[in-house]
């Protein structure tokens, strides 16, 4: 996409800090220059049995929920995606759904890179400086959690 | 393998934070597994051991003085270490047996921790696998190594994935295998006063273990990726979870998850016959 490594914006650094959502109030890079704003990350599948963890849920209600879909929403598989920071929290609840099921459910984990956008809108619009947009990547976990079938 | 010291130093904050953030539903019969990685339930029973072990020969020195401070009686003692006057003196990484049994024995296995640097693990890792340094190992042909594990725990996790990422885009038509389990970390804390009682911590930790492999792997096996899913995933996936959303034969409606957790019983209640697990 569009270079972004003009004299004006030699201060960002090349990996942004990792943040599984985009919803954060913009984040001054150059306090004179730009806007580092953040997008949503690209719209993925949502299904019944899908769960995307974020940083921001309380924990134990993110993995009430996957307990609640696996033992009383009558699933038999359910995913459980992370991205960034918060696979480890993704991973902690799939192993936690793991655990409480006395080793009945089992785990297949894939992982995949996500590319994330971001606005990079000039501060002062009668300045030098267009918007721009800069791409990175981001790695994510897909964890299949399921009870095995019988046979 | 790498840097460490810095692991340790960074195993610190991590205590400091956890000393610092309330858990207020933690209890010792509950296996809720807090979010940085350490299991309530487990620690808590490991604690008590530890704890009676530890203060044993403490009280026995200690007549002389009774001020001491001896470790508080009441779970979770592993979150208030660090506000105690204790130090942590050393902390190691229990054997764990081989996620992936069967793997010639010689295979390169990258331990990523979390100060490491990608650039330095992914260096190595790609000259090893681009067959430049020729060494003897698992599986080498001309075109060096077959196979790489790439394993990391707690806070290496997201790292660990970047690094199999990244040498998968750059390798190319690489197979890969992804186990997840608990990791037990043995840490041995040490009185800062005194330095007569210690004690040892058992904690849990997620760990990650990704087998890149040139070879085919086993499709079958639980957590199997083939290579070039980059972007075929998702579609992948859904045709997956398609065929189960079938199976449980619920409508696709835009249901909102926000309100589940107000109709929980309602939902367990009508819920557990539609389909037991066994």
């Amino acid at each position: 996409m569009t270079d972004p490594r003009n004299p004006g914006m030699s201060s960002i650094p090349q990996t942004a800090p990792v943040h599984t959502d985009s919803t954060s109030p913009a984040v001054e890079m150059d306090p004179v220059e730009y806007t580092l704003r953040k997008r949503l990350p690209r719209k993925l599948p949502k299904r019944r049995n899908d769960v995307y963890v974020n940083m921001k849920t309380d924990f134990r209600a993110q993995l009430a929920r996957c307990q609640k879909l696996l033992e009383g929403g009558g699933h038999r598989e359910i995913c459980v995606h992370g991205l960034g920071l918060a696979i480890n929290r993704a991973i902690n609840i799939a192993l936690q759904l793991q655990a409480g099921s006395q080793g009945v459910l089992q785990l297949a984990a894939n992982t995949s890179t996500v590319e994330l956008v971001d606005d990079l809108e000039p501060e002062d619009p009668d300045e030098a400086g267009e918007p721009m947009t800069r791409t990175r990547n981001n790695s994510a976990i897909h964890i299949k959690v399921f009870y095995p079938d019988p046979q | 393998m790498f840097t460490a010291c810095g692991m340790v130093s960074g195993q610190n904050q991590y205590l400091t934070r956890d000393a610092v953030r309330p858990h207020p539903g933690l209890e010792v019969s509950r296996p809720i597994q807090m979010e940085n990685g350490v299991t309530a339930g487990t620690c808590s029973v490991y604690h008590d051991q530890t704890y009676s072990n530890a203060s044993q020969p403490a009280a026995v020195n200690n007549v002389s003085n009774p001020l001491k401070p001896m470790p508080l009686p009441v779970p979770p003692p592993a979150l208030k270490l660090g506000q105690e006057g204790f130090k942590k003196v050393c902390r190691t990484e229990e054997d764990s047996p081989c996620p992936f049994p069967g793997l010639a024995s010689g295979v390169l296995e990258m331990r990523v921790k979390e100060g490491s640097k990608i650039r330095n693990l992914m260096g190595f890792a790609m000259a090893r696998m681009q067959g430049e340094m020729g060494v003897s190992g698992g599986g080498v042909s001309g075109g060096g190594l077959r196979q790489v594990v790439f394993t990391g725990s707690g806070r290496a996790v997201t790292k660990t994935i970047t690094c199999a990422e990244i040498m998968k885009r750059k390798v190319g038509s690489l197979h890969q295998l992804t186990k997840l389990r608990y990791k037990v970390v043995k840490e041995v804390w040490e009185s800062s006063e005194g330095g007569t009682s210690e004690m040892t911590v058992h904690r849990t930790v997620p760990s990650i273990s990704i087998l890149l492999s040139k070879d085919p792997l086993d499709p079958q096996e639980p957590g199997y990726q083939p290579p070039e899913t980059l972007s075929a995933l998702w579609e992948e996936r859904e045709g997956v979870k398609s065929a189960s959303q079938t199976a449980c034969k619920r409508p696709l409606g835009p249901l909102p998850y926000s309100s589940f957790p107000h109709c929980k019983r309602v939902c367990l209640g009508e819920g557990v016959s539609v389909n037991p697990p066994h």
